[in-house]
């Protein structure tokens, strides 16, 4: 594509939504990846598009409009890729009172909730712990496959007379008096005067050859997969430390239990956090830890075989919010980046926030909460 | 202590050396008995030089330095502190040997390549159909084909024949003439002609006349398809032969398991044939200290050359010199070695066998035309991002079967060449075998 009106750097599920909805608002998009489409976090995720996990505020609005988003995107591009409203069960441990307050403030905001109690706990979840007494209800979590839907809404952008060329690894972004004027990469320089930074975990990477800064940093975890099974979890079931942890801006190791079924049968466990940088290496002990808190749940997992493991990075910002905006310092230059554990879930409304912006169109929300100039501030 | 994990030729020939020279050894592994795939076995090993094996399974059984741990499935290895922890299933249970010292001998297992019905019951590998009897008195059918390449046919195609199964067809890819390529290297080893000549009279006996350049190229309901084939492994226009059989054994050579040494953290290389084995230095020293490696995971070499690299990693294990003679006998092995994959290479052209339905990935049951659609539909490029988009080598194992040949497909389709770290990558297993969750959060700290 030789002029294109924006280029989108990154083919995980932001930058590939970002791309759909700018192509779909009239502008010619090239969407370029250093590997493959999906080759990053989006490839190492489960999958989540969660409002339970998210306290009132903008974040949550956020979260509520891209749920929905996400639908309207499975009918424009017209796959399912196994997107699915299977609900959430966020089961209590101990004392389930924050639970509870947690989710009355949720359903101010427009979350649907619905308080469970021994029956309907194990009506919904016939195989959780008998012990397990109370929880909460959330209708509107869902489900998809992130690497077939990033893969989906590239090939429409393809479609619809974007490009997306891989194996096109920036190595400068180029800059003319404070603004952006293109890329330069491994497979060549294009022009551009719209650049949208959608890098995920290596965001900081692209604004600093901007000449810019942009503080996000790798969480790392692991997910545990199972052998297929019979179904033995029905929606996706969390423990309520889990909120906390998301939340929770500790360096050190947490984990928290989160249990899921998939179409193949598999079973997925999360969640470990840990900010120990790009340390790709296996730790058998936090697979312990998410083994054993997921059989203290379903102790019927106790017999079903781990078959695999992988980690990713989640791309991190010390206030764990995404970032989306325009650069502080080069115009023109666009992040939508940052999103932690939440890209798949954010990803459309995300998408939806960037092109109103760019657009200069009034949004569903107020973005200046994500705005990436909040770090300018505080550096200064 | 040092852990030696596999019993076949060169894990029993590195505890043999170690415990030889005062090390104590546990020496760990999956089967049963001792002898790993190559000297499988009930009550006596048979085969070409099988006295070799009883001595060295004399000796093992009589020393008192080294504790044999049968039927344990190491699943995986972890560093704790300046020791290394090999974490066992055996019996039902989790077990753990902490040692200082571990030497890795996890040999290789069928390369296999697809075909229309390769997925088929009947349709085997010459090592499973070689573990079924040996292992267990199982003879893979009354009527059986053998094929594919190198010399492994040999003693699969006699072993059956001995056990009175009609040997319908011994077929090579390879046209023999292959072995001018490497004269070097046949006059280092002229002891091969020994071994060669024991099979060939074998094979008389049964009245089995081996017929080359020819591959089974389908299989269904006992109707196997055979068919000639170029040095390209294209299938020629002369007509195909229809034959019955109960079973068709066939292997493409075989492919060194690097699944612990990978857990392990070990430097892995792709050799020209595009083979990925373990980097080890003159000693069979792995990347990492401590941690040696011998036998078919540094390279597909046969049996002779397993055992010289099992006896150099034992002794530099437990601290001693290497021979010079000790090492010229492996060098000898090791031109044998480069003449077998000289010989016997695999060739682009088997691509060209499957249709549209072949499955490629049969855990995940993912055929040829998920992983083109994929490719051209989604925008894979290599074999990672076609097993995100299709499940091909996400299954029950691990892609060690399917993994090589997805992403030979794939580059076919991109019209690029498989990455040496694509290669590598995809033999990063972190669990190396299968583990109940029960199991592993009970061995919570």
């Amino acid at each position: 594509m030789r002029s294109p009106d924006a280029i989108v750097i990154g083919a995980g599920i932001v930058g590939a939504s970002s791309a759909l909805s700018l192509t779909n608002a009239g502008l010619r998009v090239l969407v370029i990846d250093r590997g493959a489409v999906s080759s990053g976090t989006t490839g190492a995720g489960e999958g989540n598009i969660l409002v339970s996990d998210k306290d009132p505020g903008p974040e949550l609005t956020l979260a509520l409009q891209s749920r929905d988003l996400w639908f309207e995107m499975q009918e424009d591009v017209g796959d399912s890729f196994e997107l699915e409203a299977k609900g959430g069960v966020v089961v209590a441990r101990n004392d389930d009172r924050p639970l509870i307050k947690l989710a009355s403030e949720q359903s101010q905001h427009g979350v649907v909730t619905q308080k469970l109690d021994h029956d309907s706990l194990h009506q919904l979840e016939p195989y959780l712990h008998p012990d397990l007494h109370s929880g909460i209800f959330y209708p509107q979590d869902a489900q998809c496959q992130p690497m077939l839907a990033a893969a989906h809404v590239i090939r429409t952008v393809v479609s619809r007379g974007g490009a997306f060329i891989s194996q096109a690894k920036v190595t400068r972004v180029i800059v003319e008096n404070s603004r952006v004027a293109g890329v330069e990469t491994s497979q060549g320089i294009f022009r551009a005067p719209i650049v949208v930074n959608a890098t995920g975990t290596w965001a900081g990477e692209i604004a600093t050859m901007a000449g810019s800064h942009l503080p996000i940093a790798p969480r790392k975890g692991f997910i545990l997969v199972t052998e297929p099974t019979k179904k033995y979890v029905f929606h996706k079931v969390y423990d309520s430390d889990y909120v906390s942890n998301v939340a929770s801006s500790d360096a050190d190791l947490q984990t928290s239990t989160v249990v899921e079924g998939t179409r193949s049968g598999t079973i997925l466990i999360g969640a470990s956090r840990e900010r120990i940088g790009f340390d790709g290496s296996m730790n058998y002990e936090i697979l312990r830890r998410l083994a054993a808190q997921a059989t203290s749940l379903f102790p019927i997992l106790r017999d079903v075989q781990l078959l695999r493991a992988y980690r990713g990075f989640r791309p991190y910002a010390p206030d764990h919010l995404p970032v989306i905006g325009e650069d502080g310092k080069v115009g023109g230059l666009w992040h939508s980046a940052g999103h932690e554990g939440a890209g798949i879930g954010l990803a459309p409304g995300s998408a939806a926030l960037i092109t109103d912006a760019i657009l200069g169109k009034k949004s569903f929300m107020d973005c200046s909460p994500f705005s990436p100039r909040r770090f300018a501030r505080v550096a200064v | 202590m040092i852990i030696v994990i596999g019993a076949g030729p060169a894990g029993l020939a590195a505890a043999e050396a170690a415990a030889r020279n005062g090390s104590d050894v546990a020496l760990i592994d999956s089967a049963p008995r001792i002898g790993g795939q190559y000297w499988r076995h009930r009550t006596e090993v048979s085969g070409y030089r099988s006295n070799r094996a009883e001595a060295l399974f004399a000796k093992i059984k009589t020393s008192r330095s080294v504790t044999y741990i049968s039927e344990a499935s190491v699943w995986s290895i972890e560093r704790d502190g300046s020791l290394i922890r090999v974490n066992y299933l055996q019996g039902g249970t989790e077990s753990s040997l902490t040692a200082e010292k571990l030497i890795i001998a996890t040999g290789a297992y069928d390369r296999s390549l697809p075909f229309p019905g390769w997925d088929q019951p009947g349709s085997m590998t010459p090592g499973a159909v070689q573990a079924l009897y040996k292992g267990h008195g199982v003879l893979a059918g009354k009527r059986v084909v053998v094929a594919g390449t190198g010399p492994f046919l040999l003693p699969v195609a006699t072993t059956l024949a001995e056990a009175g199964v009609e040997i319908v067809g011994l077929y090579e890819a390879h046209s023999p003439l292959r072995w001018t390529l490497s004269p070097v290297a046949l006059i280092f080893n002229l002891s091969k002609f020994a071994e060669l000549i024991y099979y060939w009279r074998l094979l008389a006996k049964h009245g089995i006349r081996p017929q080359f350049g020819r591959v089974v190229t389908s299989f269904a309901h006992g109707q196997a398809t055979i068919s000639h084939v170029d040095s390209d492994f294209r299938m020629k226009a002369k007509r195909a032969q229809t034959i019955e059989v109960d079973a068709v054994a066939v292997g493409w050579g075989f492919l060194p398991d690097l699944t612990l040494g990978g857990i392990a953290g070990c430097k892995q290389r792709v050799v020209s044939d595009g083979t990925t084995v373990f980097d080890v230095d003159r000693n069979q020293l792995s990347s990492q200290p401590n941690v040696w490696i011998a036998g078919e995971a540094t390279g597909i070499g046969g049996a002779d050359l397993s055992l010289l690299e099992g006896e150099i990693a034992g002794l530099a294990a437990s601290g001693q010199e290497i021979s010079s003679r000790l090492r010229i006998k492996r060098f000898a092995k090791e031109l044998f070695a480069q003449a077998l994959s000289r010989s016997y290479p695999i060739r682009d052209g088997w691509k060209s066998w499957s249709n549209e339905d072949t499955v490629i990935c049969r855990c995940e049951e993912v055929t040829l035309a998920n992983i083109k659609e994929s490719v051209v539909e989604l925008g894979a490029e290599d074999s990672r991002t076609a097993k995100l988009f299709t499940r091909a080598g996400m299954g029950l194992c691990q892609g060690r079967v399917c993994s090589r040949n997805v992403a030979e497909i794939v580059a076919g389709l991109t019209g690029c060449s498989v990455s040496d770290e694509e290669r590598i990558a995809s033999s990063n297993r972190p669990i190396a075998a299968p583990i109940s969750l029960g199991l592993l959060g009970d061995g919570k700290k």
